[in-house]
């Protein structure tokens, strides 16, 4: 295996830098963003705030319009941005990305806003060595937290340096083309160390198909406060609003993130709510996780980052609700 | 023992069925994790614990249940029964449906995420503890446990006074920066026990009082307006601090705003009792006027 | 239901084409029907039956509406006043410039109604989609045995589509038209009273393996489906179509769902066959 000193890194930075824009973990702001030299990297563990707001911001706009008296005109706003790496997503972050591509790619309608940058988004990955926060539980999501195939290049963490596995044609020319800074290594990735959070998933989303009704949601929605940081935390969620902003005769129309823990994310105009309280609106963030997509997409809708667990106000644990349900006697 | 306390009350209210459901605290995920838990039957009590991690207010809860029938228990620190005055105090709770069981607070203990179960004793207060004012329940219908002693709260405005000693486009900086980071999750609303409005304005369905853009316009448009909504009824539970996934310091600005009114209108202390209006909320001849 | 959407779709996902409205007609004190080219005289896209278009006004904003009916240069979109963008269409007079994209979602079952007696219930502005069927079947007469509509309103003003219930459409060959209205006025002279009482009171036979194509308000749509079930209609027999908050109309966005059905895409159309095995939540 190839291998690079992880004192190199910024080396290597600096250097595919010259042919992309390079986005890494930032420490600090704790979240991906624009490389620049002397920048401290946050390379130990995932970041607070996932990749998926480089193909799907937060805030897009899409067409611009101009209004006048009655006539008015509109034009897109689809740029196809210059080359990007996204330097460093570890593998859950990596699978939330293949979801996202379920959604935004498949099902008769390519997005194209997201479509244009995935398209020129260069991945390089980093494994897990075993759980890097007390939150992780992507093991028991069926993520290898090592290793990695839907990338372009992927670096396994060998202490002191990182092996370098090309995982595309696009990868193998990019460990070709900088060849200079990878050397030859023995090292052998270590084994993976226990995970403290732990949970089985076999016959979870099947056994969910049939609990639509049952009590067990209005239990688990009680000290839910309807807030949106799980959704807004985590790296698979995708829903969106659409909405525009108009001064004068100006405007355009952008379309930004939301969260189906909002009151009026389903209601319509007359007022009718089909999702009108927590209980609903927590009953389908579940199930459209772990029951919803994976009859879908055949994926699960969680990776295990354990992004919401770490930052609910009410220690709403997924890892929890899903031992519930397995607890659970149908009868 | 608290715990072996509040499990002997809640039974007994709930097995004679002067109560429908006990909101308490349960153990979380980890050890240094308590969560906000409802109980509705007498078997479950065992569920219910008090330690240094029962951080969260329970108080907001009350209006999930407000039109429910019969009375719902709640535990209550210091903090948490200021906020169940405050909500008295704008109707939105009425005190004969609820059961308060007082529980004086020595303050609540943050353990690094991932660390080894350890003593309490060592471990640093959670910033909202830090200056509490009123660790002691002001209202209550029966209390657990003595009544503790009111920390040294000399601090209290010392983050707001490095603030003010800012320049102007230093603390536009300062705040700008901040405000940035918002990814306008709204956890700080919802979880404040004084915001109680029924429908946010900031929800509203194609009223657009607030742009959905995130941008530092808008954001800041949210935290202003939030922090002005809440003016005069803000009990300085910290749970909008505590919650914001983005560690934005959201005490400082009501923090500033309860120093602004104290200065303006005479000390205030929202939610010690139900008599005494918010600044805010009532009319005085003495009020300043310096803006009309 | 299965069947795939096939009409072109010139335009992007998620960024419109501007239109016109070419002509307004009101069909009821609180419902419009726009008429929509394209600014050189097109019609925007070509929707099959039940399928939907996302409209909007530049400056106020886009929802989703079905399709009520197409001619060869345009688009029509009956709409009832219910919100900011309804009321500002409403203001909207002719030569006003919108925005529209599409189709979206399924359709009717056109295969599946070929060649069978076909019954059409609607109630309120609920008769907009059918209505985009009703004129297929009529267009395509040949293609379909005996047509019924029955059709309730709150009162005879609210009647839409008066040209097609009382002129045109009693004049098509096998077609029969029955109204009914839950208030009456000094002028009416049909029945009174609510659309399930009269469907039980009409009692339209389900033999020959006649389809229900119904469409209304909720509370209709409940008590309808218990008449139908008394008469004896199959549930695969009963066609209806949904109405959920959408934002993208191509299965992005995630408000629609159903379950793991997206209205935008896999309905609006769907059997009570099919609304059976997914949760009730819409």
């Amino acid at each position: 295996m190839k291998a690079i000193a992880k004192t190199q890194i910024s080396e290597l930075l600096n250097q595919v830098a010259r042919e992309y824009n390079v986005l890494v973990p930032v420490a600090g702001a704790d979240k991906y963003a624009p490389y620049t030299p002397g920048i401290e990297l946050k390379l130990n563990s995932r970041t607070l705030l996932p990749p998926k707001d480089v193909f799907f911001p937060q805030t897009e706009k899409m067409y611009k319009f101009s209004t006048d008296g009655m006539e008015g005109s509109l034009d897109s706003l689809l740029t196809t941005p210059k080359p990007q790496l996204l330097f460093g997503i570890r593998p859950c972050d990596v699978k939330s990305i293949h979801c996202l591509d379920h959604v935004f790619l498949s099902k008769g309608f390519v997005d194209e806003f997201y479509a244009a940058k995935r398209d020129n988004t260069f991945l390089i990955s980093i494994g897990c060595n075993g759980p890097a926060e007390s939150t992780c539980f992507c093991q028991s999501m069926g993520i290898n937290p090592q290793d990695t195939d839907e990338v372009d290049v992927h670096l396994f963490d060998l202490g002191s340096q990182y092996g370098v596995v090309p995982k595309s044609a696009k990868g193998e020319a990019f460990v070709a083309k900088y060849a200079a800074l990878f050397a030859e290594t023995t090292e052998e990735v270590p084994a993976v160390a226990e995970f403290t959070l732990n949970l089985e998933l076999d016959g979870v989303s099947e056994k969910l198909a049939q609990m639509f009704e049952h009590p067990l949601w209005e239990e688990v929605s009680r000290k839910c406060i309807g807030c949106g940081a799980c959704t807004y935390l985590c790296p698979t969620c995708h829903c969106f609003d659409v909405s525009a902003r108009v001064a004068g005769t100006q405007g355009f129309r952008f379309r930004c993130w939301d969260s189906c823990m909002f009151s009026d994310y389903t209601r319509m105009a007359g007022g009718h709510n089909p999702r009108p309280s927590k209980k609903e609106r927590v009953r389908n963030r579940f199930l459209h996780k772990l029951q919803y997509f994976p009859e879908r997409y055949g994926d699960s809708l969680c990776t295990g980052c354990g992004r919401c667990l770490s930052k609910c106000p009410v220690n709403m644990d997924i890892t929890n609700i899903i031992k519930q349900v397995r607890e659970v006697d149908l009868v | 023992m608290i715990t072996e306390k509040m499990r002997d009350v809640a039974k007994d209210l709930l097995t004679k069925g002067e109560v429908n459901m006990v909101i308490g605290w349960e153990k979380g995920t980890f050890w240094y994790n308590s969560t906000p838990v409802f109980i509705t039957k007498a078997e479950d009590v065992e569920r219910l614990v008090f330690d240094e991690f029962c951080t969260n207010n329970l108080a907001k809860y009350l209006l999930d249940y407000k039109t429910a029938e019969g009375k719902v228990a709640i535990f209550v620190k210091g903090c948490d029964a200021r906020a169940v005055n405050r909500l008295m105090q704008d109707q939105q709770v009425q005190r004969d449906k609820v059961y308060l069981l007082g529980i004086p607070c020595g303050g609540m203990k943050e353990a690094a995420p991932g660390t080894q179960p350890q003593a309490t004793e060592g471990l640093p207060l959670v910033e909202k503890c830090q200056n509490c004012t009123s660790p002691n329940p002001v209202v209550f219908d029966v209390l657990l446990g003595d009544q503790v002693s009111v920390r040294d709260t000399q601090n209290r405005f010392a983050a707001v006074e490095k603030l003010e000693a800012l320049g102007t486009d230093e603390k536009y900086a300062y705040w700008g920066e901040m405000f940035d980071k918002c990814i306008r999750c709204y956890a700080c609303r919802n979880v404040c026990p004084a915001c109680s409005c029924r429908e946010c304005a900031f929800d509203g369905n194609g009223l657009n009082w607030l742009g959905k853009q995130n941008n530092l316009q808008e954001n800041q448009m949210f935290n202003i307006t939030r922090a002005m909504h809440v003016a005069g009824r803000c009990i300085e539970c910290g749970e909008c601090e505590r919650v914001c996934p983005m560690d934005l310091p959201l005490m400082a600005i009501n923090r500033k705003v309860i120093k602004d009114l104290n200065e303006l209108f005479g000390a205030y202390e929202a939610g010690m009792d139900v008599e005494n209006r918010p600044p805010l909320g009532q009319f005085k001849l003495e009020d300043p006027e310096k803006f009309m | 239901m299965t069947q795939v959407a096939v009409a072109e779709n010139p335009v992007s996902p998620l960024v419109p084409i501007v239109g016109k409205i070419i002509k307004i007609v009101t069909e009821t004190p609180d419902v419009k029907t726009f008429h929509v080219s394209t600014p050189d005289g097109n019609k925007p896209f070509t929707p099959a039956p039940g399928q939907l278009g996302m409209l909007s006004l530049l400056n106020v904003g886009e929802a989703m509406f079905s399709i009520t009916t197409q001619g060869p240069n345009h688009l029509e979109f009956a709409i009832k006043k219910t919100g900011v963008l309804t009321d500002a269409l409403h203001e909207s007079e002719v030569g006003q410039t919108v925005a529209v994209r599409g189709p979206y979602g399924n359709g009717f079952p056109i295969e599946f109604c070929k060649g069978k007696d076909l019954l059409f219930i609607g109630g309120g502005i609920g008769l907009a989609p059918v209505r985009s069927l009703i004129n297929y079947c009529v267009e395509n007469r040949d293609d379909f045995g005996k047509l019924q509509v029955i059709y309730g309103s709150r009162s005879p003003a609210d009647l839409v589509f008066k040209d097609d219930i009382l002129t045109n459409w009693p004049q098509v060959r096998d077609m029969q038209v029955d109204l009914t209205v839950d208030r009456g006025d000094d002028t009416w002279q049909g029945n009174v009273g609510f659309v399930p009482a009269f469907i039980e009171q009409l009692a339209p036979s389900p033999e020959g393996d006649k389809v229900c194509i119904l469409c209304g308000p909720p509370i209709m749509i409940k008590f309808c489906l218990q008449s139908l079930a008394k008469l004896g209609f199959k549930n695969e027999n009963i066609i209806t179509t949904l109405e959920m908050r959408m934002k993208c109309g191509v299965g992005k966005c995630g408000r629609c769902n159903i379950g793991s059905c997206y209205v935008c895409l896999d309905g609006p159309v769907f059997s009570l066959a099919q609304l059976q095995t997914m949760p009730p939540e819409y």
